[in-house]
């Protein structure tokens, strides 16, 4: 039976009414949700059809995902995406130990980042349940996976250094779909993944983080979301990192005539196994082997 | 009688409720000129560092101009002049239109408050304003960071005192996470301008701002704190300068 939304578009599959009734999906968001739930059904009731995509998985990451135990019978199948965001987010927070992560429903970002930078002095964060605390899965409370299940933005904050915005699309599930920096003292509403900060340095880094986004989506998509966390958090020696080809911190662009400190991390060498995990990406802030490194534009070439 | 104005005004620097709340604002260090042993400061030395920004690629972008007054109490009896702050400093800044700075140097205190302060003290006539600067100049654009270069005049004269240099990193107001950036700008910074051989250079001599109570976030109050001991520092060498001489 086909659903009428509110806004007079015609849903054929009505699998997932709540979902594709949203008030405000987009068709494009809508097929995307009628496509999703069509595969979590296909992959609950003919798990034989996806053996095919789940034999071989070599990365050590989405097995540890997959075998996760599920909470209730029901929402399993919204539950398992929503096990391995709370999992990425918290073993995120585990290896880094400066950084602040928030998750919000998309309105509730656009408010916040409205309201910017009214709390740029202090770090404490608003309201608990924006806060991103790995000791909330622990609690068995179903009201932590249903906000868990619309999570479309993911703000990571280093105080003093940067704040990048990660949309999800959709929300709840583990892949992002784009992705900005913008100063720490910023705010205003165009700060959100697709807008662009005020700063020369913040709007290359976004450049650059957009290519990124690409890569980690193409090549490692099962794991995009970890690796573009990861590689995000290299970026909190941006203004402490020199760079590895020509060893100062600031140098003048040529084609840009600006002097910019390192904006480039690379991406295609960043690994996610759990050994590199423990070498922690994040630990030393001067030049040691397992830093990442860093480059200014000038200095970095596409193979990197 | 002014012995109890002074205790009033003590009080309302303590419980200013405008000291809590100062914004945050973006990085900024400002230089002074100190000429070499025996030569001055004159306006050609102005024009060479102006063209010097230029080729770095700054961009001229407007005027700019920042004052600060000393302040000397009114008393009957002269003799007691000796109980007040030796030295009370009243500060505009350009970024700040709507507000004034106080700041006592050897109490180690800064203090933001309302432009409407002005006022009040001309009713009061508490205080009177014994020598006062004027720090103008233009101002470029490169980028993330925002130059300032200008001027130091005596507000009625068009003698040229000094040069002062402010440079401002926009997209940060953290000082300790901006240490290495301004070292190396500056170094970019000496490396043009010693291409054009002046008799003289720009230096920064950071103000331990902990000892005013402000915090590793910068505020407009650190500004003020800056200008404050540019100024002292710019008095003691001309008066270096004038004692050469004699």
């Amino acid at each position: 039976m086909p659903l009428v939304c509110p806004d007079g578009a015609v849903v054929a599959y009505a699998w997932k009414r709540q979902l594709a009734g949203q008030a405000g999906a987009s068709a494009v968001d809508r097929t995307r949700l009628a496509l999703k739930a069509f595969t979590d059904q296909k992959r609950r009731f003919f798990p034989h059809l996806d053996d095919e995509e789940d034999g071989e998985g070599t990365d050590t990451v989405s097995k540890k995902h997959r075998n996760l135990p599920a909470l209730a019978e029901d929402n399993q199948d919204n539950l398992s995406d929503c096990k391995t965001l709370s999992d990425v987010l918290t073993n995120l927070e585990k290896e880094i130990p400066n950084l602040k992560v928030s998750t919000y429903e998309r309105l509730d970002w656009l408010k916040r980042a409205s309201s910017l930078p009214a709390s740029a002095n202090d770090n404490t964060m608003e309201a608990p349940k924006h806060n991103f605390h790995s000791t909330s899965i622990l609690r068995p409370a179903p009201q932590n996976v249903a906000s868990m299940d619309k999570v479309a933005v993911i703000e990571l904050f280093f105080p003093s250094i940067f704040r990048a915005v990660v949309s999800l699309h959709p929300a709840g599930s583990t892949d992002p779909d784009s992705v900005a920096f913008f100063s720490p003292d910023e705010g205003g509403s165009y700060m959100h993944s697709r807008g662009s900060s005020v700063y020369h340095v913040f709007r290359q880094i976004t450049e650059h983080a957009t290519v990124a986004l690409q890569y980690f989506l193409g090549i490692r998509s099962k794991t995009a979301l970890y690796s573009l966390l990861h590689w995000i958090c290299s970026y909190q020696t941006l203004f402490t990192k020199v760079c590895n080809k020509c060893g100062r911190l600031l140098a003048m662009d040529r084609q840009s005539a600006l002097i910019l400190p390192p904006v480039h991390r690379p991406y295609r060498t960043l690994s996610v196994s759990k050994q590199s995990s423990s070498q922690s990406i994040s630990s030393t802030l001067d030049q040691g082997s397992n830093a990442p490194e860093a480059y200014h534009i000038g200095c970095f070439s596409d193979n990197m | 009688m002014s012995v109890v104005y002074c205790h009033i005004f003590r009080r309302l620097i303590s419980y200013n409720p405008y000291r809590k709340k100062s914004t945050t604002m973006p990085l900024k260090r400002v230089f002074f000129w100190q000429p070499n042993a025996g030569s001055t400061v004159n306006s050609q030395i102005l024009n060479e560092v102006s063209q010097c920004v230029e080729s770095i690629n700054g961009v001229k972008e407007g005027r700019w101009k920042a004052t600060l007054t000393f302040y000397k109490p009114m008393l009957r009896d002269q003799a007691l002049s000796a109980e007040f702050p030796r030295e009370f400093i009243g500060i505009s800044l350009p970024e700040q239109p709507n507000k004034y700075y106080f700041v006592l140097r050897f109490n180690k205190i800064v203090l933001e408050s309302d432009s409407s302060i002005q006022l009040i003290m001309e009713k009061l006539q508490s205080y009177k304003s014994r020598v006062a600067l004027n720090f103008e100049g233009f101002q470029y654009q490169l980028g993330d960071f925002q130059l300032r270069v200008g001027k130091v005049v005596p507000s009625h004269s068009e003698n040229l005192r000094g040069i002062v240099m402010e440079v401002e990193y926009l997209p940060i107001s953290s000082l300790e996470k901006s240490k290495q950036i301004m070292e190396e700008f500056f170094d970019i910074w000496q490396d043009a301008i010693s291409k054009r051989s002046l008799p003289g250079r720009f230096i920064h001599i950071e103000p331990d701002f902990s000892d005013y109570g402000l915090a590793d976030h910068y505020t407009s109050q650190h500004t003020a704190v800056q200008y404050t001991h540019v100024t002292s520092q710019l008095i003691a060498s001309v008066q270096a300068v004038q004692t050469g001489r004699n």
